[in-house]
């Protein structure tokens, strides 16, 4: 297997837009995401008690939001892309049953010798509103530098 | 924000008196396991994350990271309380018994029982590495002026988290917090 292909921040401009990303969230995919980041609060995990902190099901926990911004951002940049910064706010919940939809836009490019700062401001939507909203910074390589 | 007018009661004294201050009082919280390749792995599963600096040596060799590294994101994860599951609905979810934040206890028992998590940050200063040992330190960073909210009248409260791997600063965090009194709205 080959390393796969970061993109050329000289190829970036401000204004573009990421690609769309969604995603189908069941219970499987927020007990799995609520495990993997050692929260063990029973709102992600047993729709009962979920039910009597009246929440009509298990829900997606926060440490769950940031992974997938971070994998929304270098999917799309690929393997060298560096998050250097990710900040949200949170909005309404994520339920078994919803699609979690991505989008995004560059909304600054600072260069600099080595590398690219692409700042990427960015939205999840799903069938109640917007669940987290923010921006986002990681850095590129520039290819010359390479 | 740490407000320069006089405070105008109590509570709002003792809240700001919390500001600037760690946590908790036992120090630093350390990660019970270094950073290793299971848990990212058990993570990188997880969330379908199919990045290869996270997984695969010889990939990550090849990358800007020259090695494996953990993903950014998790930064928060390695110093997560190991839970003790036995009684965690009954303490309302906590992982662990005690160590409930004084600002926390403060408002609750001023009223403002409600909680709803309104912002989380990340600066990522490195990449952590296998092997690193991770330190968190969190401290109360503000505590807004009481505002009227749609959910009721309640604070902001913000901390920082600050991650460390010995003396070297790896991250931070930033999280805020509404708590509210429920059906104060206007």
């Amino acid at each position: 297997m080959k390393l796969p292909r970061t993109i050329n921040p000289a190829t970036l401009q401000v204004g573009d837009a990421l690609p769309e990303w969604a995603i189908d969230i069941n219970a499987t995919r927020i007990v799995a995401g609520a495990i993997a980041t050692r929260d063990f609060m029973p709102v992600h995990h047993d729709k009962e008690y979920a039910n009597t902190q009246g929440a009509p099901d298990v829900f997606m926990n926060i440490l769950s939001d940031t992974a997938y911004t971070s994998r929304y951002l270098t999917d799309w940049a690929g393997p060298n892309a560096m998050v250097r910064k990710v900040a949200i706010r949170l909005g309404v919940p994520v339920f078994p049953g919803h699609t979690l939809t991505y989008t995004g836009e560059i909304s600054a490019l600072e260069v600099s010798d080595s590398e690219t700062s692409v700042e990427i401001t960015l939205r999840a939507m799903n069938e109640l509103g917007e669940h987290v909203g923010g921006t986002a910074t990681i850095s590129l390589p520039n290819e010359s530098a390479l | 924000m740490y407000r320069a007018q006089p405070m105008s009661d109590d509570l709002d004294q003792q809240l700001a008196a919390l500001v600037g201050q760690p946590i908790g009082d036992t120090g630093p919280t350390y990660a019970p396991d270094p950073v290793n390749q299971p848990m990212i792995r058990h993570w990188a599963a997880a969330f379908e994350d199919a990045n290869p600096i996270h997984v695969d040596a010889q990939l990550a060799a090849e990358s800007r990271f020259g090695e494996i590294v953990a993903p950014p994101l998790m930064l928060q994860t390695w110093t997560m309380a190991t839970p003790k599951i036995t009684g965690i609905g009954e303490r309302g979810g906590s992982p662990v018994e005690g160590g409930r934040a004084k600002v926390l206890t403060l408002l609750d028992e001023a009223g403002y029982l409600g909680t709803l998590a309104s912002n989380s940050e990340f600066e990522i200063v490195r990449y952590l590495k296998l092997g690193d040992e991770v330190s968190a330190t969190t401290v109360l960073e503000s505590v807004s002026p009481l505002k009227q909210t749609r959910l009721g009248q309640g604070y902001f409260v913000t901390w920082v988290t600050t991650y460390t791997v010995g003396a070297e600063t790896v991250g931070l965090q930033r999280f805020r917090i509404l708590k509210f009194k429920s059906g104060s709205a206007s």
